[in-house]
């Protein structure tokens, strides 16, 4: 698995989860996660995360959504698409 | 499936007893599960790791579960200023804190079954501001406080959080408290009785079934304070 097949993972994780609230947005790898920016709201966040618990469990991994720096403004994984996607890698990788 | 800690002694007992004679699923968690015989783990509810690992398990069995109940609890009675630094840390670590890490491991769960009931327990000791529990009644006002904002972030997903506050029920955990002080507290109800496990399985009944889908973020005193 490389960057471009977690990008592909998060993008249609987030559009799925837009979808049951009837929501469309254009989701790029710059799209925010967190914040005002973000199409997605607090709820919607943990409503993805747990989709990408279950992507994970089917890619036979433990993926962690609660670390100490998820919600920190500069350092948080949810900064956007690709800082996600990376995080998301790097969890597969080192359980690899 | 319903999840119940504290599934071995006391209310949590009479929980389980009272929801599988119903016909309900239940999933026991307690540190000693030799004496349940129906599903259940062994797990410290004060071990973020363990109560990890007792999800994974649930998740991999692919149960659905609809509610969690908080039951498993420490007592300890102390004036505050005698109250060893072991014994703070333990009421705090299991009552408190055991009872946060459950609802933020096991709450997922019951977000995929699209709607449920999380029940947790506080005590009658922190309206009265009980003297000689300062620490133990910290820790049930914190889970008071936790349940009330846990239910508004819960309730976009029609999940409901209560807890339920009850007086000196008859339990291991009261067993050594003296019958006068017992006979105190009770005094201080509306209804001053003294109420049973049963009656706390009655209201878990009631915070369980959907047809009271109104009532969430609510702390409920068996007998009234």
């Amino acid at each position: 698995m490389n960057l471009d097949d977690t990008l592909n993972i998060i993008k249609i994780s987030i559009k799925e989860n837009l979808e049951i609230n009837n929501i469309s947005a254009n989701i790029t790898d710059n799209t925010s996660i967190i914040g005002n920016d973000s199409p997605i709201d607090s709820m919607g966040l943990i409503q993805l995360c747990l989709t990408l618990e279950e992507k994970a469990e089917e890619l036979n991994f433990e993926f962690d959504w609660t670390t100490e720096t998820a919600m920190s403004k500069s350092k948080s994984m949810y900064r956007s698409v690709k800082t996600l996607s990376e995080e998301f890698l790097l969890q597969y990788n080192q359980q690899q | 499936m319903i999840i119940v800690t504290g599934a071995s002694r006391g209310i949590g007992k009479s929980i389980c007893k009272r929801l599988i004679s119903q016909g309900q699923k239940v999933i026991g968690i307690s540190r000693d599960i030799s004496k349940l015989d129906f599903e259940s783990y062994s797990c410290d509810i004060s071990s973020y790791e363990e109560i990890k690992l007792t999800a994974q398990k649930i998740r991999k069995k692919g149960c659905s579960i609809t509610a969690l109940i908080n039951a498993a609890g420490i007592a300890s009675m102390n004036l505050a200023l005698l109250t060893p630094k072991q014994t703070t840390q333990n009421l705090i670590q299991t009552n408190l804190i055991g009872t946060i890490y459950c609802c933020q491991i096991f709450a997922p769960l019951i977000i995929q079954n699209k709607s449920g009931s999380i029940v947790n327990f506080s005590s009658i000791a922190v309206p009265i501001g009980l003297k000689g529990e300062s620490v133990y009644v910290a820790s049930k006002s914190g889970i008071e406080g936790f349940s009330k904002s846990f239910a508004r972030e819960m309730s976009s997903f029609n999940i409901r959080v209560n807890c339920i506050a009850p007086g000196p029920i008859e339990t291991d955990l009261t067993k050594g408290v003296d019958k006068k002080l017992i006979n105190k507290l009770i005094s201080k109800q509306i209804i001053p009785i003294q109420f049973e496990t049963s009656d706390i399985s009655d209201l878990v009944e009631i915070l369980l079934d959907n047809k009271f889908k109104s009532i969430s973020g609510q702390v409920i005193t068996p007998g009234g304070i």
